[in-house]
């Protein structure tokens, strides 16, 4: 309310007045952090070398960072002739997106198959439940080295890293999914002996779209970040092997150039892919209170985890038969 | 226990209540042994695909990592590198909880909300490899290195959680304050910070949950002690069943940490609070 009211009476009285207010307006904040964010960069890195000056050849400026960028993006057009030993930034993110795509795949055909199992049954949910939860706080980094050393270099480490990094998430949002049907409906359809093919596409795929958008998203964005670490320790090309490939060349400026790609790249995932689905999938259905919990909190699917746990706990001590919530 | 309470009286509970009481106690026996099942399977498959599937080197099964496990405690490794780790995860989710805590309670003013948004955004997005990378690059293996990755990948949690429950701040009780021209301070004292504080603990186990798995990360590029480096060495060594032995001692031991303590302490915190226990 007090917002409206300074918005009301705040401007429309001469260019001052719309210079302060614009100056005042949370996009104008928005654009002013990159700025800040180089003004900090270069002030810490003079303290850093009035401190120890030999870090002069390590610290990037950002200009160096914008050279090596563009450097990447630019390289095929400028000769044609790429370095034997490397590929340019459009070819790694693509051979790593492939990757990432074999993985995500299977992870949500098993995932969801699984999930499923474990929402319609207890036993099928007693007899996984300890393993999910185990995979799933398992870090990245753990796979990423066991099956670089089991299976060596190539597309294998990093494709199960993803599959193994990816599928709890899934499972646990199907499974809540599949829990969280509305199960009047199926009886209201039941007794009007609706066919059960017009159950499956009216009643439990509109219904479990959310979780499974849920799911699809956390998947990918969790496997995304299995993948690049697996990539550094198992592959021989991609966005994580080519990281650390500057990183072994002490190329700071490359890296941190680099580490770029990969935040412009999860930027656009998140803000031109999955914001718009995400509008679209929810369209229908605008309060799901448990999942608007989750979705708030990108990239803490513990929270659905936590969610789960502690409808399990709730659910354990008087072993009510059918969960509904409402 | 359900057992000899149901001995003692046979047919005097209603038979309804019986049978509800029979079908429960089969239900959780049903689970227990399902659950046992999916441990047997599991586990057995890791055995079975030792020396089978791949060859020992590659895959040691459960009961060679559990002796290298004993191994590694007898050459008294393990107490030296849990401290050096957990003393890094202390000071740098420490610091990464208190910015995190400040940026969500000052993103109650709009301007500054727009002006940290992206970078939360980029926190909770941005792959923990790149911060691990850059900051070995730039500080070698200074400690400095692993508390800036860990404050840049954790504290955005800290600061999603602070917001949502400055979403869900009373609003009449702030306004009565600025009405009664109770200063910014003290409102925040007084009904901003005691408000949040169930949120700030969920802030801090997410965030604890990934403060840990982030250091381990940096101290495979940037450092002389602790598990991370010990993973490393393992895996140059190429002793996969020492890096395992080492990984699943402290996953156990973060588990233990993020599921059991915390839980435990956050239960015992806000007990006075009937509707955040509940929830």
């Amino acid at each position: 309310m007090a917002n409206v009211a300074r918005k009301l009476s705040a401007p429309r009285r001469g260019v001052g007045n719309a210079f302060w207010s614009f100056m005042k307006s949370p996009g104008f904040a928005r654009m002013l952090f990159p700025v800040a964010v180089i003004l900090f960069w270069l002030g810490a890195m003079n303290v850093i070398i009035s401190i120890w000056p030999f870090m002069a050849e390590v610290l990037p400026t950002p200009l160096e960072v914008w050279g090596a960028m563009w450097d990447e993006l630019i390289d095929p057009f400028v000769d044609g002739i790429q370095a034997a030993t490397r590929a340019n930034v459009y070819a790694t993110f693509g051979r790593s997106l492939i990757r990432l795509g074999a993985g995500f795949a299977i992870a949500m055909v098993l995932g969801t198959i699984i999930g499923l199992a474990m929402g319609l049954s207890k036993s099928v949910d007693a007899f996984f439940h300890d393993w999910v939860m185990a995979i799933l706080a398992m870090p990245a980094l753990a796979w990423a080295l066991f099956l670089s050393l089991a299976f060596g270099f190539g597309h294998t480490g990093p494709i199960l890293t993803v599959i193994l990094t990816g599928i709890p998430f899934v499972i646990v949002n199907i499974r809540e999914g599949v829990r969280n049907t509305p199960r009047e409906l199926f009886d209201m359809a039941r007794s009007y002996q609706v066919p059960q093919q017009r159950i499956t596409r009216h009643v439990l795929v509109p219904s479990l779209m959310p979780f499974m958008f849920a799911a699809v998203r956390y998947a990918f964005s969790i496997g995304w970040k299995g993948l690049v670490i697996a990539e550094v320790f198992g592959g021989q090309d991609g966005a994580g092997w080519t990281i650390k490939f500057w990183y072994d060349a002490h190329r700071a400026h490359a890296v941190v150039g680099y580490a770029f790609f990969f935040i412009l790249f999860a930027i656009v995932l998140e803000k031109i892919v999955f914001d718009p689905i995400q509008r679209r999938v929810f369209k229908w259905r605008p309060q799901i209170t448990n999942l608007q919990l989750v979705e708030k909190m990108f990239d803490e699917p513990r929270l659905a985890l936590d969610m789960a746990t502690v409808a399990d706990a709730s659910a354990q001590p008087d072993g009510e038969g059918d969960r509904i919530d409402g | 226990m359900a057992t000899t309470v149901e001995q003692e009286r046979p047919e005097a509970a209603s038979t309804e209540e019986a049978l509800l009481r029979q079908r429960l106690r089969r239900e959780r026996i049903n689970k227990l042994v399902f659950r046992f099942l999916g441990y047997v399977f599991f586990l057995g498959i890791w055995e079975f695909a030792s020396g089978r599937i791949l060859e020992e080197a590659l895959i040691p099964g459960p009961t060679r990592v559990a002796q290298t496990i004993g191994d590694i405690w007898g050459r008294g490794d393990v107490p030296d590198a849990f401290r050096a780790t957990l003393l890094r995860i202390f000071v740098g989710f420490t610091i990464s909880f208190l910015i995190g805590a400040i940026i969500g309670i000052i993103s109650q003013n709009r301007w500054l909300e727009g002006f940290f948004k992206d970078a939360v955004l980029v926190s909770l997005t941005a792959p923990g490899l790149i911060w691990a990378l850059i900051t070995a690059i730039v500080f070698g293996n200074r400690e400095i290195g692993p508390i800036i990755a860990i404050v840049l990948t954790t504290f955005a949690l800290v600061t999603v959680n602070v917001s949502e429950g400055i979403r869900a701040l009373p609003k009449d009780l702030v306004d009565m304050g600025k009405a009664f021209d109770v200063g910014l301070l003290r409102r925040n004292r007084h009904i901003v910070i005691p408000h949040l504080a169930p949120y700030l603990f969920t802030g801090l186990r997410f965030g604890f949950s990934i403060a840990w798995k982030v250091t381990v990360l940096t101290e495979v590029f940037s450092s002389s002690r602790g598990i991370g480096f010990e993973m490393r060495l393992a895996t140059q060594l190429f002793q996969t069943d020492e890096f395992l032995a080492w990984v699943l001692m402290f996953f156990f031991f973060a588990l233990f940490l993020e599921k059991v303590v915390l839980q435990a302490f956050e239960r015992r915190f806000f007990r006075w609070r009937q509707e955040v226990a509940a929830a």
